[in-house]
């Protein structure tokens, strides 16, 4: 119900009770302006994510993202600097499947309680900490990549680490993150979206290596098992520390 | 009871911030006093489901905090003004209160008027739409009193919220907890005495984690009785000579 039928609605009751204007309830009038006067009006995006997630808070979150300054220069750094690791063509399938967890881990980071201002109010909430992680994950890897894609309309594609970045990290990334936030929005669980975003990601990395004969690289350099999985614990700490929430959390 | 807890503990590595502490609340305005350092802080953000209890039992509002259902619904019907409020410096007051009103997943509809009423209840009305990072402390102080209001908590949880407002804001401010404490159960935390005497209906003292005293104002002014109890107001009298009778018995058993 908008404040304005409520109004509407006062002055047919008004009209019809024949109220003098002396028994108007002036604070209930000056709410409803203001109300009114205060509204916000989510634009298109805001509406459309609203819809699609069930819940405007957490597009509210997402469409925001950007405006926490602080955090979104750290997590952009993180994400451009995994990127960068990401697409070097090492010849082994660890780096690309290690590199979401750094920039998960940066994220965590930048968005948490360490960097986020609010992050204890946001703890209280009803709509989960880890549900907004996800949706700002979503918008850090979505901006970057349009920024990308500007970048290399602007002739920046002339710049070959711009492209590689940007086709094979930034764009196959936001849709990995798209697919989990939908996940966790159907699932209503967070913890099924990162496992839908992981396995997402994996069967791209596995299927790119598999296709270019570099799969072998996960036996014959079997000695990098063990560093790899030290460094990916590390970075699972990291978001974990970050994203700490109360038992019984699905 | 919208509280229930019993036998609550918070462990911080060896430190026991909260040591099985026990306590129920209706509604009504319930203060928790005690020094710095007393455990308030993490009895309240247990109960705001900030963090989980290392032992006990906690039900709010009929519920358990410790499952993920339950919890969000907690949530929904909970205010909550934390010691060290963070803002977002780029927002205005009603988009601050609107943000945190629409994470309490309140219907968006109910939404713009509940900002209303809790900006103007709160005194914030001319500030509406000012940048947070233009107000006083005060101001601060109340647009986090607003964005803890504006779902109509039926569990209300306030750490040190008279800090920084002035004589004047805070009369308003007791007269504000008063009228929310006929509806839903409200928990100040604070170590300012008078204001616990001036709007709270139920008062416990806590320190070192532990509830010393529990019982109504005039029962805790009624300890200063026979002592020489330091303090400049009788319920100050009464703070102080529970305290040093707690302190004397854990130095005599110690």
């Amino acid at each position: 119900m908008t404040g304005r039928y409520e109004m509407a609605g006062d002055h047919d009751d008004l009209a019809g009770r024949g109220r003098r204007p002396g028994d108007v309830d002036l604070d209930r009038v000056w709410l409803g302006v203001a109300a009114q006067v205060w509204r916000r009006h989510p634009g298109p995006a805001e509406r459309a994510a609203g819809r699609l997630l069930r819940s405007p808070g957490l597009a509210r979150a997402l469409v925001t993202t950007p405006s926490l300054l602080a955090g979104w220069l750290i997590a952009t750094a993180v994400v451009l600097m995994a990127g960068l690791f990401a697409t070097l063509g090492t010849g082994t399938p660890y780096v690309p499947l290690l590199a979401p967890a750094v920039a998960a881990a940066g994220i965590a980071y930048a968005y948490g309680p360490g960097i986020d201002p609010a992050w204890e109010l946001a703890r209280s909430m009803a709509v989960s900490d880890r549900m907004v992680l996800l949706a700002r994950t979503l918008a850090v890897f979505a901006v970057n990549a349009v920024l990308g894609l500007a970048a290399a309309a602007a002739g920046a594609a002339a710049v070959p680490t711009a492209a590689a970045v940007t086709f094979g990290w930034l764009l196959p990334m936001t849709a990995v993150c798209a697919l989990a936030l939908a996940a966790a929005t159907l699932a209503q669980s967070a913890n099924v979206g990162v496992a839908a975003g992981v396995a997402g990601w994996a069967i791209v990395v596995l299927a790119g290596q598999s296709a270019s004969g570099r799969l072998t690289a996960v036996i014959t350099e079997a000695g990098l098992v063990l560093p790899y999985l030290a460094f990916a614990a590390v970075c699972a700490a990291i978001a974990w520390a970050a994203t700490r929430v109360p038992r019984g959390t699905p | 009871m919208n509280v229930e807890i019993n036998d609550l503990t918070r462990r911080f590595g060896r430190n026991r911030a909260v040591d099985e502490v026990s306590l129920q609340a209706g509604a009504g305005v319930f203060g928790l006093l005690g020094p710095n350092g007393a455990g308030k802080t993490t009895l309240l953000r247990m109960m705001a489901t900030v963090i989980p209890p290392s032992s006990g039992t906690l039900r709010l509002l009929g519920r358990d905090p410790g499952s993920y259902g339950p919890r969000r619904e907690i949530r929904r019907r909970v205010g909550y003004l934390p010691q060290n409020l963070g803002y977002y410096p780029g927002f205005t007051v009603a988009e601050f209160v609107e943000y945190f009103a629409l994470l309490k997943d309140m219907p968006p509809g109910r939404v713009p008027a509940a900002v209303a009423v809790a900006v103007e209840r709160t005194g914030l009305g001319d500030k509406a739409r000012a940048k947070l990072r233009t107000l006083s402390g005060g101001m601060l102080r109340r647009a986090g009193i607003a964005q803890a209001i504006v779902n109509e908590p039926e569990l209300l949880l306030l750490d040190e919220p008279t800090a920084g407002l002035d004589p004047e804001q805070r009369v308003a401010f007791r007269a504000l907890l008063r009228d929310l404490g006929e509806r839903a159960t409200v928990i100040v935390s604070t170590h300012l005495v008078e204001d616990v005497g001036a709007a709270c209906t139920r008062v416990a003292l806590m320190d070192q984690g532990k509830i010393l005293f529990y019982g109504t104002p005039a029962e805790l002014t009624a300890r200063a009785e026979g002592t020489d109890a330091a303090g400049d107001a009788p319920l100050e009298r009464g703070y102080s000579a529970v305290l040093a009778a707690a302190r004397i018995g854990a130095g005599a058993r110690s």
